[in-house]
């Protein structure tokens, strides 16, 4: 492969293909982005103003975390997949008072309200017609703590239609009526059967196991301020019936609506974001505020105070529906990230209809503290209480590995066949 | 089972390694290199304490790849914390298995490393008045004996373990390696004490031969009896009521060349060193000094033809005899003629031998101020002492009875030298009666004796050691006698095979150089490689002690003679006074 790679032909090769992205998509995104580029620089780009390093918080205050990690092959037996799921918590002190900022609470504390840490799950499911389907659903509804459907789909209804559906009576004469039947059980939820490969049935697992690890968050006595998932607050949604097409869709709408009622600040930091030209509004960043300054970047949608971008107008999941996009960096040798908020929550908290700069102070506040929380030197930047929840979650290869040869030694233990664990390809040494 | 609370605090956990080396994950303490650490295994139900020197630390910071990146953002970034790290911040630790204990009825064993400890094995680190009693008991095969060289070392302190050598041993050689400013002195006015407490020991103790020990100590800077600080061998002498004291030294323990110039208080205990030319053999000098087989030959023909007086046969010559190539008696002469300009070498008088001789006979120490002396007299004293202490030895190994031993002895030694002491040495080897018939000891129900080689490569070199020296006899046949060396050299490469190879006791100060180092580790009786990093960073007093009857190196502090006299002076008053704390191993 080596020698095809170093030729000139496959430069060639690359060279026309970045021509064609330069030619088509930049274009295009060049000209919608002159036609925001004011409005992003005098409206939508601000400084944060971080607090002083000796702080005294009047009030310290907590940051929880969650993030999960997996794999959908822990095991293959013939067509049938077991998938490992983990997830972590991790919530941190501001502490500004003993000076050790976000000191993590004890570990006895933690597993006090929210069990042993971090938590595993295991799945599985064959290759039989509608069982990963059959079988998800079943693993969705063990491990999200609300167990009743109707109590887990009405928020993303009532938030979605600004509260005008807030019970089941209220979906009559309505486009979702004939949908009822479906949106009572969790497998009809499922609304994208047809596509359940093994790698959506496990993203949608590993999304709803971190969410209902959030939730556990938000049902204990902990009290964060904050709550921050690792991603976006995107759903996806099933375009002729409107409403998402995975049960995770609406999960995620009962836990933002949940976290409202608790007076948490629910957040997702994606680092790998997809916001068009994030690079040009970093840089305009710099141009404007000067380097190293930390910034941020509301990205509008069409309902905000002046409407959407340009930049973004075609793009299917940005603004995410009824989340609130960011663009921010608190430090100059990393690129941008993304954070997006409940949009119900920052249409009560943030946004200030005809005051622009009420909301700006509020905004400001807001990415005060996020960036309080984002400067452990491990990953300046980068909120601290995501990056040790990651830490913690993560499975490495040699986690997998054990966690292989201890699936072989149980099927052992209860007397079932011994299998080898490696993937199949491992014995053509592929 | 073991209380594992006895060992010490937890420190970490076994992560990587095989028999020989190990890493551990630790702790973020102050650690410090040549720590010893005791892992707690139980694998296949068999309890052992492995033990574990520390050799080098590395700081780990779990979650963090690039060490670099971290502390570049901590410095750039000044308002970055690091959350929680307390927790994260651990010691990777590595360093050499020294072997394991394992208890065995009541008794603990100790093992050269040939297992390894279970998976993520506890590891502790001893603490001082927690640890002692256990880790004494556990090591006690690795540190018992009669001479104590100091306490057992763990890195930068020590534990209340002392480290001795057993008597048993010392007629096998030691050695005591170390630059200048190592500690040399310090341990060898420690070691004197040691020898005089042995032998007090015996004096209470008179069934156990092993306690009594003689030492010829050569002091080149006249600082073993008064002392480098406040106190000496002198204060010990001194501390003794006069009953004990006339038990321990009889009426000396100091010889030096000029006795008026002793300071009056150890005049008391002084005599002159005075060694007649009558008592010097031709071996002697063969021993220190290099001689061309023409010389040699001619002396030898001197010495057979004159006996004793061939040194003043030869000094006295006018020409070369006939036969002889012309300029071998210059030659020779002009080698002999520090003999005529010396004070202790003497033609005539009273010489001291026989009295060094019966000191030694009879488990005492002698401390020889060489100070004033030529590196020649040194050499030539030591020599003489060491080969007619052997001689004796000798004649007495090769007799049945007391008859055969005059007549060996006769043979052996400078006739007018034995005329005068084998009254005195026939009460010293025999078994019961005092007739011809009667039977003699063997040479090891007999004090061991130790005589101090000092600058140890000037004779004890490969030249030297390649002719006829005495000291190539007793390297290799000192244990017969009961007479070991105790070598004491700045340099460990110098020095000639024979000697190092029947070395069976090393104490190993701090070195000089790269060189040294590596010379004395691959000298070592045990396998110290590795500890290269440790001999760099060794403070004054600090040594490892390795010994071929010993499965472990033993890193040893040893005190200051200040230090220890003080503790234990109370114990030299005699029947009444209170003994020093006895230390149960």
């Amino acid at each position: 492969m080596l020698e095809k790679i170093l030729t000139d032909k496959f430069r060639e090769l690359l060279r026309l293909v970045f021509a064609d992205i330069s030619n088509q998509q930049d274009r295009r995104d060049e000209e919608e982005f002159s036609k925001d580029e004011i409005r992003i620089k005098e409206q939508l780009l601000d400084t944060v103003e971080p607090y002083p390093p000796d702080t005294l918080l009047e009030d310290d205050f907590l940051v929880a975390a969650v993030d999960g990690s997996g794999t959908d092959n822990l095991m293959l037996l013939d067509d049938i997949r077991v998938h490992l799921l983990s997830t972590a918590t991790v919530v941190l002190d501001t502490n500004t008072r003993s000076e050790k900022l976000f000191d993590p609470i004890s570990a006895v504390a933690l597993e006090e309200c929210l069990g042993g840490q971090p938590h595993l799950d295991v799945h599985w499911h064959s290759g039989v017609r509608n069982d990963a389907q059959k079988k998800m659903a079943e693993t969705l509804e063990t491990i999200y703590p609300l167990k009743d459907i109707i109590d887990i789909i009405l928020p993303f209804f009532r938030d979605d239609s600004n509260g005008a559906i807030s019970s089941i009576s209220d979906f009559t004469d309505t486009d979702y009526e004939k949908h009822l039947p479906e949106l009572r059980e969790m497998e009809s939820l499922i609304s994208r059967a047809q596509m359940l490969t093994n790698q959506v049935v496990h993203d949608e697992l590993r999304k709803v196991s971190e969410y209902a690890a959030a939730r556990n968050v938000l049902t204990s006595d902990l009290r964060p301020k904050y709550l921050l998932l690792d991603g976006a607050l995107s759903i996806f949604m099933h375009f002729v019936k409107k409403y998402p097409s995975m049960p995770s869709g609406f999960i995620l709408r009962e836990l933002a609506s949940l976290a409202r009622k608790e007076g948490v600040v629910l957040c997702a930091v994606s680092k790998n974001h997809t916001i068009p030209f994030a690079h040009r509004i970093a840089k305009m960043a710099q141009d404007v505020f000067g380097e190293g300054t930390k910034w941020f970047c509301h990205l509008p949608c069409k309902d905000d105070p002046g409407g959407g971008l340009h930049i973004i107008e075609d793009r299917t999941y940005i603004p995410p529906r009824l989340a609130v996009p960011y663009l921010f960096s608190f430090s100059q040798d990393n690129r941008p990230s993304r954070i997006d908020f409940d949009r119900i929550w920052w249409l009560e908290n943030v946004l200030v209809r005809g005051d622009p700069i009420a909301t700006r102070q509020n905004e400001k506040a807001l990415f005060r503290d996020l960036e309080f929380m984002s400067r452990d030197a491990r990953w300046y930047g980068y909120p601290v209480s995501l990056a040790l929840a990651h830490e913690a979650c993560k499975l490495s290869y040699e986690d997998l590995r054990l966690a292989r040869e201890i699936c072989k030694d149980v099927r052992h233990e209860i007397g079932l066949d011994t299998r080898k664990t490696e993937p199949l390809r491992a014995d053509y040494n592929l | 089972m073991l209380d594992r609370d006895n060992l010490g605090e937890l420190f970490g956990k076994v992560g990587v390694g095989n028999q020989t080396m190990l890493g551990i994950m630790g702790n973020n303490r102050d650690v410090s290199v040549g720590e010893i650490f005791m892992i707690y295994s139980q694998r296949d139900g068999h309890e052992r304490v492995f033990f574990f020197r520390v050799l080098g630390l590395e700081n780990y910071l779990r979650q963090v790849d690039d060490m670099a990146r971290v502390a570049g953002t901590l410095m750039v970034e000044g308002d970055s914390y690091l959350s929680g790290i307390e927790r994260n911040m651990l010691l990777s630790v590595n360093g050499r298995m020294l072997g394991y204990a394992e208890q065995r009825g009541d008794e603990w064993r100790f093992m050269s490393p040939r297992r390894l400890p279970d998976h993520l094995a506890d590891v502790y680190r001893p603490i001082r008045g927690k640890s002692d009693e256990e880790v004494c008991r556990m090591l006690c095969t690795q540190t018992d004996g009669n001479v104590y060289v100091g306490d057992l070392q763990v890195g930068e302190t020590t534990l209340d373990v002392p480290v001795m050598i057993p008597s048993k041993f010392l007629p096998m050689h030691v050695g005591i390696f170390g630059s200048t400013g190592a500690g040399k002195s310090n341990l060898m006015m420690v070691l004197i004490k040691s020898i005089i407490d042995s032998n007090l020991d015996y004096l209470h103790s008179p069934d156990d031969e092993d306690k009594r020990i003689s030492a010829f100590c050569i002091d080149p800077h006249d600082e073993f009896a008064k002392g480098v600080d406040k106190y000496g061998i002198q204060s010990v002498i001194e501390a003794m009521d006069d009953g004990t004291r006339k038990k321990v030294i009889n009426d000396f323990y100091y010889l030096t060349t000029h006795k008026k110039a002793t300071p009056r208080e150890i005049k008391r205990y002084t005599k002159e060193i005075r060694i007649l030319w009558e008592e010097i053999r031709p071996r002697d000098l063969y021993s220190i000094m290099e001689f061309t087989p023409q010389m040699s030959s001619f002396i030898d023909s001197q010495f057979n033809l004159h006996r004793e007086r061939w040194v003043k046969e030869i000094l006295d010559m006018e020409k070369d005899p006939d036969g002889t190539p012309s300029g071998t008696l210059n030659a020779v002469q002009r080698r002999l003629r520090f003999l005529e300009r010396s004070p202790i070498f003497i033609e005539s008088g009273l010489s001291v031998l026989g009295e060094i001789f019966e000191a030694m006979e009879s488990g005492r120490i002698l401390v020889v101020n060489t100070s004033l002396m030529s590196d020649m007299e040194q050499f030539l004293l030591t020599t003489i002492v060491t080969r007619t202490l052997s001689d004796m030895r000798r004649a007495l190994k090769s007799s049945g009875n007391l008859g055969d031993f005059e007549r060996q002895g006769n043979m052996r030694l400078p006739q007018p030298f034995f005329t005068k002491v084998k009254t005195q040495a026939k009460a010293f080897y025999r078994k019961g009666g005092v007739g011809d018939d009667s039977e003699v000891r063997d040479p090891r129900a007999l004090p061991v004796i130790l005589v101090t080689v000092e600058e140890a490569p000037s004779i004890l070199n490969p030249e030297l050691m390649r002719g006829r020296s005495v000291f190539k006899d007793i390297s290799r046949q000192g244990r017969k006698f009961n007479m070991g060396l105790l070598v004491v050299s700045q340099q460990v490469s110098v020095l000639d095979n024979v000697i190092l190879s029947q070395m069976n006791t090393e104490i190993n100060l701090r070195l000089g150089n790269e060189r040294e180092i590596r010379a004395c580790i691959e000298n070592a009786s045990v396998n110290i490689s590795g500890f290269e990093n440790e001999f760099r960073v060794m403070s004054r007093g600090e040594a490892i002690l390795t010994a071929s009857y010993r499965e472990m190196p033993l890193p040893v502090k040893i005190p200051l003679f200040d230090t220890v006299f003080e503790r234990d002076r109370d114990r030299y008053k005699g029947k009444g006074a209170k003994k020093s704390e006895k230390r149960v191993l």
